[in-house]
């Protein structure tokens, strides 16, 4: 028994139990839940290398699971965030129905992640994959409404994706008599022509839809704003990373082999740069974190999309750079919105605002981690989106930087809209009563900010798993040209040092912020956001002045002609299309015996008439 | 140790002489401002004394933390971008942080601190405050398009994306980007009038509309600190143009000249306009400036 | 070096020399003195070679101008206006209005003396005063500020009971937040 079957054992084990456990006891069942995912988290990396494999047979097919150093890094992202998410989990979900079912999913979630990450032939793979898919779907529809629009949206979506695979899958046993990677890698040099594009481009269209890769992204912002935040944390954060993780296998492995493979890259970065503009667009004008949020992952997968589309090395640290940090700061954010919604009920930024004072540690947090979102300095986005830009700069993508720049520019709109929306503007009476989140819920958050904020100086940390990750698909080292422990370099030998950087940015503030307090300590003080200069007038009680309905109104007309369209529209259109040529099929079907007797002696003068042609 | 206290004493000789010749820069722009409307105008130092006055207000108010550190958001990017920039080519006393940061990072380093300053404006509850935010950021998204259109045009062409490279590649072929970039040159300028935020691009603070924006809340010792932090920064922006386009300065005097003739051209454009809407602001960036910008791209690629 | 009485006797003279240079004017438009203002400011009279400006809000002004007539309503929001100001900061009373009401002296609803209700440091009169009288009146008030007699703040502060009462006559629905410089 290998320590990777332990590890999957838990995982089942744990998620029928806790199941089975709310019936006795609540915090029996919470127990249980947090067991069974820190328990397989710390024995993965305590005991489970990279190189380490386990076989399983089942009904004469054999299953192998593998670790190596890209699919350790990977799950370093879902384990570490599963963790972090379950510990707040246990805060969210208090007092919420359906508990069971809630834990149940998420364990699963957690466990098809492993599983699709150490899957080494296809057939686990898929089959993980259809049960991440599953517990995903099962959790999206947890809060039970708008089942019919956005359930089956995602579960559409996903079917499509997964039976492009399962096809590619079969073509590809039917090609090399095997299911293992390896040998479809290995044979896919000798494939034909057709081949060659059609089994990348069907993989790439399941991996696409859970990278939410334009055109196929409209489930994304339903799906994971309709989910409980604490799953949507790892939704966006870690499942949503197992797309851009086949996607590098695919990319890596088959499409840099071929020549044609160039034009192949340079489709799908564009669609990633698409992706990220329109994305923060649509991001903008949302009046809802929840929305705000979805759109904003869709937006940045589009970033970590385009980085490792362009294939070279920087290009490649750059996306997975960003894709540890999305995970980082997007899980942080959903699960900022969550303990907003959990104290206030609402997560409408034209209903709540001014809760800096009353919830200080969330605030932190999503200051940190919007800071990090933003990609400004000192904190961990910073050193992703700088190789971005560099890595496009020196491979020639001078239009596309300039889509990147624009998206990541137009991306502080929404950051500030909400951090404005919830934290800033005025305090209402009608808040007055709202706490801080449990401890339980902010633990999680701050220590993930703390991380970003590490990264930020020392980016080798997490560098030095994704250069060896890379090395295993065939790069060669890129320490000490590229990266070094606090230091990020560019092909031309540029090079943004952070430490001291970091130093002097804490030493100017600091000496700052001493001045401002000091100065005339005793005559400053604080007065409420009722008490501000509008005109003379005093601000009732009840009358809030903040802004926040229309909130980037200008900007939006603005952009007005870029979003007149909507890809939901056209999907809309062509599922119309398809139910109105169903329709007319249907009406074949008269139900009259004469009729099909008709369509027999049609038939037949037809077959009779073109006999010669068709035989 | 010792090479940390120089550090410092680089770093506060070079903030005295941006806040000085900044701190001038704004005093002529009022005096130049008066001239053409056929008044006296103020003395030359009137800012000095402005700025004396705010500092010396014996109370202040502020709406909490945020808008209390709001200030010193600022400052960072101000020093930081100051400190980045080579003031002097040549350079061997105050090397600051030359060496350490390039052109992408100035270009985010630049953005920390409107977003901190937004931040206390936000907390401040005053609506005029967050109206002007959100002008400040949509034109912000306007005005990066050329300039970061300008920025790699001159990457691109020069295989580097650092300052000091880019002035190194102007030392050593002798003329200034300038005149071997015109096209850069011209959207960077164009986008300059965004970062100036002079007519027509006075969206942001527009006193009789929005009551001053995001600084309506602040008064006295804020006030102060932004006051300063502005003029640094006035200053270090300058440089950063004369550094990328005009050949850099050997000494103070030449480069308080080339700065001086840079800094005229928003003030002198902005004596003429009238104030645009917001999303005007924004298209005009998208427009003219974004075109040259494309241009300066062509001509990147092409030579 | 704060509490010796030379070097703060310096540091007041510096101080109040940089206020007396740097006046920013909240011109509070009550009544219609306020059309004299922007020949003040404008290219005729040019009152920025004194130093003097707008300031948009009461956060930043220095001088608050009460341009004429004061309505018992406008009344209550020059008072907010007023306290939102941060010390030092100054009054000037626009026109014969504020003096004794002028030629609203038997209205029922403008208040007569603006000295009951706000310390108002400089006095302009007539109706109305041509920009030549404003500027004078800028200049006393630079006088009274370089000579450390401009303290009406002060005096509103030490009176703030009387000034209140007179007030609370005048405004019937008070709500306002306290005064607690």
């Amino acid at each position: 028994m290998e320590m990777i079957h332990i590890i999957f054992l838990i995982f089942l084990g744990g998620a029928v139990l806790t199941y089975f456990s709310g019936k006795i006891s609540k915090v029996l069942q919470d127990i249980f839940f947090l067991a069974s995912v820190l328990v397989p988290a710390y024995l993965f990396f305590a005991y489970v290398g990279a190189g380490r494999e386990a076989t399983l047979s089942l009904g004469g097919i054999t299953l192998i699971w593998g670790v190596n150093h890209f699919s350790w890094l990977f799950s370093l992202i879902v384990l570490g965030l599963g963790s972090m998410a379950a510990i707040y989990a246990i805060g969210y979900m208090k007092g919420k129905k359906r508990k069971g079912y809630f834990y149940f999913n998420f364990i699963l979630s957690i466990m098809a992640m492993m599983g699709i990450l150490l899957s080494i032939d296809l057939i686990s793979f898929f089959i993980f994959w259809e049960i991440m898919t599953w517990s995903s779907y099962l959790v999206t529809i947890y809060n039970g409404h708008d089942i019919q629009r956005i359930g089956i949206k995602y579960f559409v979506f996903s079917a499509i994706g997964a039976y492009a695979m399962l096809m590619a899958i079969v073509i590809v046993h039917h090609l090399t008599g095997s299911f293992l990677m390896s040998s479809m890698i290995n044979f896919y040099p000798n494939m034909s022509l057709s081949m060659q594009i059609w089994i990348p481009v069907m993989f790439l269209l399941a991996f696409g839809v859970k990278a939410a890769m334009m055109p196929l992204h409209v489930w994304a912002p339903d799906a994971y704003s309709n989910a409980p935040m604490a799953y949507t944390s790892i939704f966006s954060g870690a499942l949503s990373k197992m797309g851009i993780y086949g996607m590098v296998i695919v990319l890596v492995t088959m499409i840099n082999q071929i020549p044609q493979g160039f034009w192949f890259r340079e489709v799908i970065a564009w669609l990633g740069g698409i992706t990220a503009a329109i994305g923060t667009l649509w991001a903008i004008k949302q009046d809802d974190a929840k929305k705000l949020l979805a759109y904003s992952s869709v937006a940045q997968l589009g970033y970590i999309i385009t980085g490792i589309a362009i294939g070279t090395e920087l290009g490649m640290l750059a996306g997975l750079f960003l894709a540890v940090m999305h995970a980082l700061f997007k899980g942080t954010l959903f699960m900022v919105t969550g303990a907003i919604e959990k104290q206030t009920g609402t997560t409408n930024f034209n209903e709540v605002t001014g809760l800096i004072r009353k919830m200080p540690w969330t605030f932190i947090a999503a200051l940190l981690s919007i800071i990090a979102l933003a990609g400004i300095p000192p904190l961990g986005g910073f050193v992703g989106k700088w190789m971005l830009y560099e890595s496009l700069i020196t491979s020639n993508h001078y239009l596309l930087v300039i889509v990147i720049f624009f998206s990541s520019t137009a991306a502080f709109l929404y950051c500030y809209k909400f951090l404005f929306g919830f934290f800033l503007g005025q305090e209402e009476k009608e808040w007055a009563h709202v706490k801080e989140a449990p401890a339980v819920m902010v633990v999680p958050m701050l220590i993930m900010a703390v991380m970003m904020f590490v990264l930020g100086t020392f980016p080798g940390i997490i560098l030095k798993p994704i250069n060896s990750g890379l090395m295993d698909l065939g790069f060669v080292d890129s320490f000490k040209h590229l990266w070094e422990s606090s230091v990020i370099l560019n092909v031309w030998g540029n090079h943004v040092v952070l430490q001291p950087i970091l130093y002097w940015i804490i030493g100017i503030f600091v000496f700052f912020m001493i001045f401002l307090t000091w100065k005339g300590f005793k005559t400053t003080r604080y007065v409420s956001t009722k008490d501000i200069s509008s005109s003379g007038e005093v601000p009732a009680d009840d009358e809030n002045l903040t802004f926040s309905v229309g909130f980037m109104q200008p900007f939006m007309r603005a952009v007005a002609p870029a979003m007149r369209r909507q890809i939901d529209k056209y999907y809309n259109g062509i599922a119309d299309g398809l139910e109105s040529l169903f329709e007319f099929i249907r009406r074949i079907y008269t139900g009259n015996g004469q009729t099909y007797t008709i369509y027999v002696i049609v038939f037949v003068v037809i077959v009779l008439l073109f006999k010669n042609i068709l035989f | 140790m010792e090479k940390v206290l120089l550090d410092i004493l680089g770093a506060i000789v070079t903030f005295l002489v941006a806040f000085v010749v900044g701190m001038t820069y704004g005093g002529l722009n009022r005096k130049i401002t008066a001239r053409v409307q056929n008044r006296k105008g103020p003395p030359w130092y009137q800012n000095f004394i402005d700025a004396y006055k705010l500092s010396s207000k014996k109370s202040a108010i502020h709406h909490g933390v945020m808008h209390h550190l709001g200030p010193a958001f600022l400052m960072v990017t101000s020093v930081m971008t100051l400190l980045i920039v080579p003031v002097l080519s040549h350079n061997n006393w105050f090397p600051n942080l030359n060496f350490q940061g390039d052109l992408i990072f100035l270009l985010y380093i630049m953005t920390f601190g409107p977003l901190g300053m937004a931040l206390g404006a936000g907390q401040t509850g005053n609506p005029n405050s967050a109206i002007g935010v959100t002008r400040g950021l949509s034109m912000m998204v306007g005005f990066e398009i050329p300039w970061v259109l300008a920025l790699v045009a001159l990457m691109i062409q020069y295989h580097t994306t650092s300052i000091t490279g880019l002035m190194a590649v102007q030392a050593h072929s002798g003329t200034w980007l300038m005149f071997s970039s015109p096209f850069a040159f011209i959207a960077a300028v164009m986008a300059l009038f965004g970062m100036f935020r002079y007519s027509p691009f006075d969206i942001v603070g527009a006193p009789t509309e929005l009551a001053s924006g995001p600084i309506a809340e602040t008064g006295g010792k804020y006030l102060f600190v932004m006051m300063s932090s502005g003029s640094v920064f006035t200053f270090a922006k300058l440089t950063l143009y004369v550094d990328l386009f005009l050949g850099g300065a050997d000494n103070l005097f030449i480069l308080i000249i080339k700065t001086f003739a840079l800094y005229l051209i928003p003030l002198l454009y902005s004596l003429v306009s009238p104030r645009y809407r917001t999303e005007q602001a924004i298209r005009w960036f998208w427009g003219w400036p974004s075109f040259f910008g494309l241009l300066a791209i062509l001509q990147a690629i092409i030579f | 070096m704060v509490n010796d009485k030379n070097s703060q006797k310096i540091v007041d003279f510096i101080q109040n020399w940089a206020r007396k240079h740097s006046i920013w004017v909240l011109a509070y438009g009550t009544g219609c003195g306020a059309i004299e203002i922007p020949p003040t400011m404008t290219s005729r009279y040019d009152a920025e070679r004194l130093g003097v400006r707008g300031a948009a809000t009461p956060r930043q002004a220095d001088v608050l101008l009460i341009t004429g007539y004061l309505t018992v309503k406008t009344l209550k929001r020059v008072i907010r206006v007023y306290e939102q100001m941060q010390d030092p900061k100054y009054v000037i009373g626009f026109g014969s209005c504020t003096i004794n009401g002028g030629m609203y002296y038997d209205s029922y609803n403008t208040i007569k003396v603006l000295d009951k209700y706000l310390p108002v440091d400089v006095y302009i009169n007539g109706c109305m005063p041509r920009p030549e009288a404003v500027l004078s009146g800028f200049a006393r008030l630079q006088k009274r500020i370089a000579e450390g007699r401009a303290n009406g703040a002060q005096q509103y502060k030490d009176n703030l009971e009387w000034y209140r009462a007179n007030q609370k006559k005048i405004i019937p629905n008070w709500i306002m937040p306290e005064y607690n410089w």
